[in-house]
């Protein structure tokens, strides 16, 4: 600009020192874009003139990179302008094709994320206004970087994976289904229509975790879907069984209902995996309602009255259930020892409750009437069976007190921490032709950012953080000093045939 | 595996360490607009950043390398090369400030009323006129230059070609257009000009936003002390370190120690410096144990040489 060869004052020169001129912008177009090879380092200084000149040659080198300005054609830019009160930048010119990853529109508007404009910004696609100016790389550094949007760790993280072609977005806890969702086999394009209501914007930042996506699976856990199965319990397999402890817990916390205000724990309250639910979608006799089962046949004084099945049937997917074929082969395994109790004759002829309890103790007693009594009636008895073993493995496996467990089992009873959250979800780059914002599919991982500081997470942390991100892979990323490595632990799993 | 000897021993040996001629003054920068002018480190959230490459060079020149970690403006969407602004590692921001060659400056507020703000949008505007204007020009120069340079190529060719060529070279006053989206423009780096408000850099250099506490303190002894005896430090974290420490310009050379800080009081397990001693050999670099005589009690800030004691680990076999 003009000021710039008139600036005499050194505080002036150094407020224009790195404007271009129109004949340094125009000489620009058509520079080179090589990056020049850095050459074998030497090993000690020896003060040789030789080792000086290449020193110097390699310092002009860096500073000749690190001075030049990005300077691009304003019709290769796209203009957007920067909202701090919603922490977001809208866009004010057709968007290019860092669309088809980026962004969200919402109200008929296209809006970039802070760190998505930062990084356009730094590509030299971007450029973003405020308050009628144009903001450099370094203002946008400092405004848009935030604990409320992304932290410059994290920024720096998002930056080294972008530059190597991966599509990084920002993690949305409510777009992971629950285990219950996915026991359930709730179709994908329910959940992407869930998704979609969500808003991305509404995701919040990767650091904040978002307190009001405890995702609709609690609402209906709670009050109208424990009712109904009170009632339809007892067309369950094994009354007696079930009647242990994990339901027990169940029907006590049913009882005690929970106050809305205490929703936010992540994790779901009840482990569905130990709960069996009835099978309503399978039953396609067109019967629509459960009549009232005999009394005489329910033990003590439980009262359970009919069960409109149609309130139901139009809530739950009643697709027939896609098996591979490995889960059909499983079921088949599992059937073999299972029997429904309504095909068993005998059961059928008990008239009621008592009857019945009396043919299982008959069952017990004839089940074990060659065995030595002082060794099978008493407190403490083998800790199995005669005949039940063939091999040392099935018997070490059953008598194995501590059993190993993996990463998923009991995370509900976990409290959530804060200190641990993921960041992004990450796409490969291999994936990005095909890549949909509204389709996003599985992503490749998901990325915790973390620093050299900071301690490796505990196994609460990483259990929590393996469920939250369901079947995908959590990886982490240590930021240090501008350098950034990755890690991320395994489930490994001990051979178990070494004796 | 060079099998451990039963009674092995850490010696501790207090390294000989040569002082190196120190290689600042190589790297002189050409033209510096007045030697009192302060570093400008721009703090990110606690992370210290320099933008200005003027800044960038001072840094240098006092043995502070950092670490770029923005992207590179030639070719952004690489990781090899990498580009302004350049992290600091809190231990160099310290330096800087203590030897008062830097000022912090803080978060830009949205600096000056409306008047003044008006008045750089004007100027803004203005210089962007100003600026097509004047690419029009070098463009039409351009293109003229190219026109001329074929007509001199082909003068010994037909006439016919020759004219059709200086025919449109007189049209081309009238009828060249230079379209408002070919211009180039900039997007800057550092922030600069119109954005700048002068004022604030004298209302933040008094605030530090760094808190010193014992670690920090400890490193930054041993930090300013191998930085003294000449050598040059980087953050050794992929090493599990505190520093890399390099004989010359890490540009030019490679590292040659590990330095690990720990204070004189901190007890260590032999099992971490087995762990780091290990990697180090494999790197092929020695691990340097440094402790800082007690920091704080000598209380002046001129330390003196020796103010800090290396020591590094060797395996001794006692067959």
């Amino acid at each position: 600009m003009a000021d710039r060869e008139t600036a005499t004052d050194p505080l002036k020169h150094r407020v224009y020192e790195e404007l271009l001129s129109p004949s340094e912008l125009f000489e620009a177009r058509s520079r080179s874009h090589k990056i020049p090879v850095r050459g074998q380092k030497d090993f000690l200084p020896s003060g040789s003139e030789q080792q000086t000149t290449r020193l110097q040659q390699s310092l002009d080198e860096h500073w000749t990179l690190l001075t030049e300005e990005r300077v691009e054609r304003l019709g290769n830019l796209v203009k957007a302008v920067w909202i701090p009160d919603e922490r977001l930048v809208e866009l004010q010119s057709p968007a290019g094709k860092f669309w088809q990853t980026m962004g969200f529109s919402e109200r008929g508007k296209q809006y970039l994320l802070p760190e998505e404009a930062l990084y356009l910004m730094e590509c030299g696609n971007v450029q973003v206004f405020y308050r009628d100016l144009p903001l450099s790389i370094q203002e946008g550094y400092e405004r848009f970087l935030s604990r409320e949007t992304v932290t410059l760790h994290q920024y720096q993280v998002f930056g080294h994976l972008k530059r190597l072609g991966y599509v990084v977005n920002r993690f949305d806890s409510s777009s992971v289904p629950s285990t219950y969702e996915r026991q359930l086999n709730l179709p994908a394009s329910s959940w992407d229509k869930q998704r979609k209501q969500l808003k991305r914007k509404r995701s919040g930042s990767p650091v904040s975790s978002d307190k009001q996506n405890t995702a609709p699976e609690e609402k209906m856990t709670t009050e109208d879907q424990s009712e109904e199965l009170v009632k339809t319990d007892p067309r369950l397999e094994e009354p007696m069984q079930s009647a242990d402890a994990s339901d027990r817990t169940w029907w006590m916390e049913a009882g005690v209902q929970p106050s809305p205000a205490q929703a936010p724990s992540a994790a779901p309250r009840w482990d569905f995996s130990s709960i069996s639910f009835p099978d309503l979608g399978s039953r396609r006799s067109g019967s629509v309602s459960l009549a009232s089962p005999d009394p005489s046949l329910l033990p003590g004084a439980l009262e359970v009255g009919g069960c409109d099945l149609s309130l139901w049937l139009s809530r739950v997917n009643v697709k027939q259930e896609k098996l591979s074929r490995r889960d059909r082969e499983r079921q088949r395994d599992r059937d073999r020892y299972h029997r429904d109790i309504n095909s068993d004759r005998e059961v059928r002829h008990c008239r009621n409750w008592a009857e019945y309890l009396q043919l299982l103790e008959d069952r017990r007693r004839r089940r074990q009437k060659d065995r030595p009594v002082h060794l099978w009636e008493q407190e403490v008895t083998p800790l199995t069976q005669p005949g039940q073993c063939t091999s040392h493995r099935e018997l070490l496996d059953q008598i194995s007190i501590i059993k190993s467990s993996s990463w998923s089992e009991g995370v509900s009873s976990l409290s959530s921490s804060d200190q641990w959250k993921i960041s992004f979800d990450i796409y490969q780059p291999d994936t990005v032709a095909e890549f949909k914002k509204s389709h996003p599919g599985k992503p490749y991982t998901r990325m915790c950012v973390c620093s050299f500081d900071g301690p490796v997470p505990d196994l609460n942390a990483m259990k929590l953080l393996s469920f939250q991100s369901g079947d995908v892979p959590v990886t982490f990323a240590v930021v240090d000093h501008g350098d950034i490595s990755f890690y991320c632990f395994k489930d490994f799993k001990l051979p178990t045939d070494a004796y | 595996m060079d099998g451990y000897p039963a009674g092995m021993n850490a010696s501790q040996q207090s390294s000989s360490m040569e002082v190196k001629e120190d290689m600042n003054t190589q790297t002189e920068s050409e033209h510096q607009p007045s030697k009192d002018a302060l570093i400008d480190i721009s703090f990110c959230g606690a992370t210290p950043l320099v933008w200005k490459v003027s800044d960038m060079k001072r840094c240098r020149s006092a043995g502070v390398i950092g670490a770029l970690v923005g992207s590179l403006a030639r070719q952004p969407r690489q990781n090899v090369r990498l580009g302004r602004p350049l992290e600091l590692l809190q231990e160099e921001a310290l330096l800087l400030e203590d030897t008062s060659t830097a000022a912090a400056s803080l978060q830009t507020q949205d600096c000056g009323d409306e008047e003044t703000h008006a008045e750089a949008v004007r100027r803004y505007e203005a210089g962007l006129e100003s600026s097509y204007k004047e690419q029009c020009a070098l463009a039409l120069e351009d293109k003229k230059t190219v026109l001329r340079r074929i007509m001199n190529e082909k003068e010994n060719g037909t006439d016919d070609c020759g004219s059709a060529i200086r025919d449109r070279l007189n049209a081309l006053d009238q009828a060249f257009r230079f379209p408002l989206p070919a211009m180039a423009v900039q997007l800057c780096t550092a922030r600069a000009g119109f954005s700048h408000c002068p004022e604030e850099r004298s209302f933040h250099s008094t605030d530090w936003p760094m808190p010193r506490d014992e670690r920090l303190n400890t490193r930054f002894c041993v930090y300013r002390d191998l930085r003294n005896k000449g050598f040059y430090l980087t953050s050794a974290g992929k090493f599990g370190g505190d520093f890399l420490v390099y004989p010359g310009d890490p540009l030019r050379f490679h590292a040659h120690f590990i330095a690990l800080c720990i204070s004189m009081d901190e007890e260590l397990p032999l099992c971490d410096i087995l762990a780091i001693a290990r990697l180090g050999s494999n790197v092929k670099k020695t691990v340097l144990l440094c402790s800082p005589k007690k920091c704080g009690e000598t209380g002046n800030d001129e330390s003196v040489e020796g103010d800090v004691v290396y020591s590094s680990l060797q395996w001794s076999s006692m067959v």
